[in-house]
């Protein structure tokens, strides 16, 4: 980013014309309607992370694995199921004389079709009814009867019987399976009490923004996953910026070999590779496998994020301290303390403001490859980058998984950066007068 | 193969592995331009490797890729023919009685330097895996030849292991114990020929490259560039050089990431790739043929049993069987046809007396419930008397399938049973060593089996077993193996291993959780590549493009 040194230019004195000539060219408006748009986006967000959890009171971890990859839905009763064992047809029940479906639920589908002379192996096809083709061939069996279990839901399956070996069509029906959750599920989200195993109907909540791979509620692990990545995005800025402003003000105002020795401490940390030692950073702090890494990764930030801005004021200050206005005062016997608080200070506290807001959006994006790569937060704990890692497995079949919270890092970075430049255009006045 | 399981299927996530990935794109700009999945002409054909093999020093490597690798580069004296039958492979000729076994060589067989390969090859090969100095995790499966586990453990010399070559083209095996599937050994990574003048020359170094070791297979290893690319080439000095039909394997692109595989495949770069869960709707509404295959292998939660673990204790492991189904975990989580719901330490792949040992001695099922789960977890508090349970570590894989159930597994203690669980994701390597360390509560493992025998799965939690990660030990678990080690009458055998699938069901030294399917992709113009439990998987030797 440019910013300029100086937060005023000299003014130059020419003839009195020239004097009235000189114009203040006019501020930038902070009111421009991107500003307002990523300004609000801003607010948004942060009510969307920090409100948001009290209006949408779902777990962001609890797993309704009856619900796996579901679309958003919204609240529905499903049946109990309390049998879960294999299943055959009963001796006395008759043969059927077509595909007969002995039950359809989300927990099984019990299709029995009459022996067929002449074949040894059938093999059964689920597919999509709206789809062509024949879809997926899930067993293989030399049984005349099979209970499908895997992963069903509430949508229209077709079924195809075929010979396994010749590969004859046999049987055909659509089957849209009624929505199920079995006993031990039910039991486990304590939806029933333990020692109940009667079939009866229970209430599955709604998902507006559908569930993940493991039956997670996406809004809510939405909600959990900003308030990581928000809180990275703030407050690492917040500690590397406030420990380089420090760290280059000291440089700045002592000057000599303490600047020398501070600046040649600032090259070494800007030489490190970020990534590399990033990465091993997080490693040596960690505290113990699988526990929460925002702190480790909060740290590592600090430890190689600070430079840049302690060059930044360090640069300032060291402009300051030559200004005549700054002589004149110490001149006249101001302390130091009273200097840094009447003259540094304001000068540098517009430029700070502008490396904040642009360091927001790198460490919410640093935050968030870091997750990517599975060097971030690690479970139950989530974040938008790791929820992104998350949803890439399912890219190709549940798109929805990974945008979303792609959605969410793209807006915030985009936001963040546009105020922070709209910040730098309003304190990046060319003329004006100094407030000495 | 044993140790663990991975397959090839898994994402990495070490750092390297990652850099790697991130840089898949640049990879595949960085392909020649004229890469394809099969190579009619040239006889190649591309694939891409999940993870580099930790070693190719056929007497410590424990892994599956390995396992590709070199039964591609080296043959021992039988081998697995295009149908898994055992065949003649080094061996012309061979006899099993009671107390031993010969081989007879062939003459034609030579290493790719040009010298023929003889019994003095493999009696160096198995006395040099059983030193203790080469701390091979494999020395174990030598057992039942005679000294082996003495000379092992450093007690008698290595000349005294039961094995020696009575001439150049004869090899006899002196047993020690009775080893009914002895022939499946001989076939087995392990029992691979070494040439010790090439060892001698590379020390420790042997095997690290593709210049530092020999090939006596139907390929050699051209190239191998390290976490990068690895080549094999047809091997001309072969014995069966003629009807070997590849030219070329080549495997540009190492990745465990399904869906990288998967987009290469679906871009025509390579010729197999494994499917996931995420990618199967995406495979049938392309049309592409799902083709599978039961890997034999089983994966389990195992507990750690060192001094001082909470998972030593028995009310713990009843709880926590009580409360994870495989069969929930199976149709719901992983979602894969083929893949199926483990309730015994033995597959349904194992042979019994004469069919399945699962349809001879069916296992009892424990069905899920968690007021049980619950009273045995509460007795499990009194009885180490403890006020709250600590958090545990569960060691798990980096695959997206591995963090899935590491997820589900975390999500189920905490809501069942209020216990914390700590997901510690390693890569391969550094699980392995973790395993090894004991440096876990629970561990997510697998375990394929090496030979064709039930014994590959049922001495995998003898207290003397090295890969007893969790140093279990059940005097009457190890009463039962040495039973059955010492019979030759298959019905007492057997008796003993239904014995141990009893145990392993009540007293939970693991919990099983799936036996695992491998779901693939094939190009169509690749033919006859053995996929099979044995011998290495998938196997090219007997492969060919259709024009």
């Amino acid at each position: 980013m440019t910013i300029s040194v100086f937060r005023f230019a000299p003014k130059t004195w020419g003839s009195a014309d020239d004097l009235e000539m000189v114009a203040p060219i006019a501020l930038p408006s902070m009111a421009s309607p991107t500003v307002i748009l990523s300004a609000t986006v801003v607010v948004f967000l942060l009510l969307f992370v920090s409100v948001g959890p009290l209006l949408w009171q779902q777990s962001p971890s609890q797993q309704w694995l009856s619900q796996i990859s579901d679309g958003p839905s919204p609240a529905y009763s499903v049946r109990v199921i309390s049998d879960n064992g294999a299943w055959r047809p009963s001796a006395l029940s008759d043969m059927p004389a077509g595909l007969k479906v002995h039950a359809a639920n989300t927990e099984y589908v019990r299709l029995h079709w009459p022996v067929l002379e002449g074949v040894t192996r059938y093999r059964i096809y689920r597919g999509d009814a709206h789809k062509p083709g024949l879809g997926l061939a899930i067993a293989d069996t030399s049984d005349n009867y099979f209970q499908d279990r895997l992963q069903l839901s509430r949508e229209l399956y077709r079924y195809t019987i075929a010979d396994a070996d010749t590969g004859l069509l046999l049987l055909a029906r659509e089957i849209r399976p009624e929505a199920a959750i079995s006993a031990f599920e039910a039991q486990l989200q304590g939806l029933i009490p333990v020692t109940n195993n009667t079939s009866q109907w229970v209430e599955l909540p709604a998902h507006p923004l559908g569930t993940d791979a493991l039956g997670r509620d996406m809004l809510a692990r939405l909600m959990a996953g900003g308030r990581t990545s928000l809180f990275v995005g703030v407050v690492a800025p917040l500690l590397y910026i406030s420990f380089g402003c420090i760290f280059g003000a000291i440089a700045g105002l002592m000057g000599g070999w303490v600047d020398q020795l501070a600046m040649r401490f600032v090259d070494f940390v800007v030489a490190l590779p970020f990534l590399l030692f990033m990465i091993l950073f997080r490693v040596a702090f960690g505290i113990g496998p699988g526990e929460n890494g925002i702190m480790p990764l909060i740290l590592a930030m600090l430890m190689l994020s600070w430079p840049g801005s302690a060059r930044l004021i360090r640069g300032q200050v060291l402009a300051l301290r030559s200004q005549p206005f700054v002589e004149a005062s110490r001149i006249a016997g101001v302390g130091t303390s009273r200097m840094i608080l009447r003259h540094m200070l304001p000068n540098v506290l517009p430029m700070i403001l502008v490396a904040f807001s642009f360091a927001i959006p790198q460490a919410i994006f640093t935050e968030a490859f870091l997750s990517f790569i599975g060097m971030g937060v690690s479970p139950p704990t989530t974040s938008w980058g790791a929820l992104c890692n998350d949803g890439i497995k399912t890219l190709l079949s549940h798109p929805r998984q990974l945008l979303l919270p792609a959605l969410f890092i793209s807006l915030s970075v985009l936001a963040f950066n546009i105020l922070g430049d709209a910040l730098r255009d309003a304190t990046d006045r060319r003329s004006g007068v100094v407030r000495a | 193969m044993a140790k663990t399981l991975l397959s090839r299927f898994i994402v990495l996530r070490s750092l390297s592995t990652q850099l790697i990935a991130s840089c898949l794109f640049i990879l595949v700009i960085s392909a020649p331009a004229n890469a394809q999945a099969v190579d009619a002409a040239q006889a190649k054909v591309t694939l891409a490797l999940a993870t580099e093999p930790p070693t190719l020093n056929s007497a410590v490597a424990t892994d599956t890729i390995a396992g590709f690798i070199l039964s591609h580069l080296m043959e021992g004296l039988l081998v697995y023919d295009a149908n898994g039958q055992l065949a003649a492979g080094v061996a012309e000729r061979w006899q099993l009685d009671a107390d031993g076994a010969s081989f007879w060589l062939r003459e034609s067989a030579r290493w790719s330097d040009g010298k023929p390969v003889t019994a003095h090859d493999f009696v160096f090969a198995w006395r040099h895996a059983l030193k203790p100095t080469t701390a091979s995790q494999y020395a174990f499966i030598f057992y039942p030849v005679k000294n082996a586990e003495a000379v092992n453990n450093g007690k008698l010399p290595e000349s005294e292991l039961g094995v020696r070559a009575v001439s150049d083209y004869e090899l006899r095996v002196e047993f020690g114990q009775p080893c009914p599937y002895f022939l499946s050994l001989a076939a087995f990574m392990t029992f691979l020929p070494m040439r010790e003048d090439v060892l001698d020359h590379w020390g420790s170094r042997y095997a690290a490259d593709s210049d530092k070791l020999v090939f006596n297979g139907a390929f050699v290893l051209e190239k191998w560039i390290h976490g990068a690319h690895l080549r094999l080439r047809k091997n001309s000095q072969y014995w069966q050089a003629d009807s070997v039909k590849i030219n070329e394997i080549d495997m540009p692109y190492i990745t465990a990431d399904p869906s990288a595989q998967f987009n290469l495949f679906r871009d025509g770069q390579i010729a197999i790739a494994p499917l996931d869960t995420g990618l199967l709707n995406e495979a049938v509404e392309r049309g592409f043929d799902i083709e599978y295959f039961h890997t034999g292998s089983l994966f389990f939660l195992e507990f750690n049993f060192r001094e001082g673990r909470i998972t030593a204790n028995r009310s713990f492991r009843k709880a926590v069987q009580r409360l994870i189904d495989p069969d929930l975990l199976v149709n719901k989580i992983i979602g894969l046809p083929g893949i199926k719901p483990a309730y015994s330490l033995f597959p349904v792949t194992v042979k019994g007396m004469k069919d399945p040992f699962r349809e001879e001695y069916p296992v009892m099922r424990v069905d899920p419930d968690i007021a049980a789960a619950r009273e045995y977890l509460a007795q499990a508090k009194e009885e180490l008397g403890l006020d709250k349970f600590p958090p545990l570590v569960l060691l798990a894989g980096d695959s997206p399938r591995a963090l899935q159930e590491a997820e589900y597994y975390q999500y189920l203690f905490k809501k069942g049973l209020g216990i914390e669980l700590r997901i510690d994701q390693q890569v391969f390597k550094q699980r392995i060593e973790k395993m090894r360390r004991g440096d876990f509560d629970i561990v997510a493992a697998a375990w394929g089996p090496d030979y064709d025998d039930i014994m590959t799965f049922a001495d995998l939690f003898a207290s003397w077993n090295e890969n007893n990660r969790g140093r279990y030990s059940n005097p009457l678990y190890d009463r039962w193996i040495r039973l059955a080690q010492h019979s030759s009458d298959t019905r007492t055998r057997f008796n003993a291993m239904a014995q141990i699938q009893r145990i392993v069901v009540e007293d939970v030294p693991i919990l099983p959780t799936y036996e695992n399917g491998s779901l693939y992709v094939q190009n169509p113009r690749l033919k006859g590549v053995r996929r099979s439990i044995f011998g290495g998987d998938p196997f090219f030797r007997y492969a060919w493009i259709e024009q």
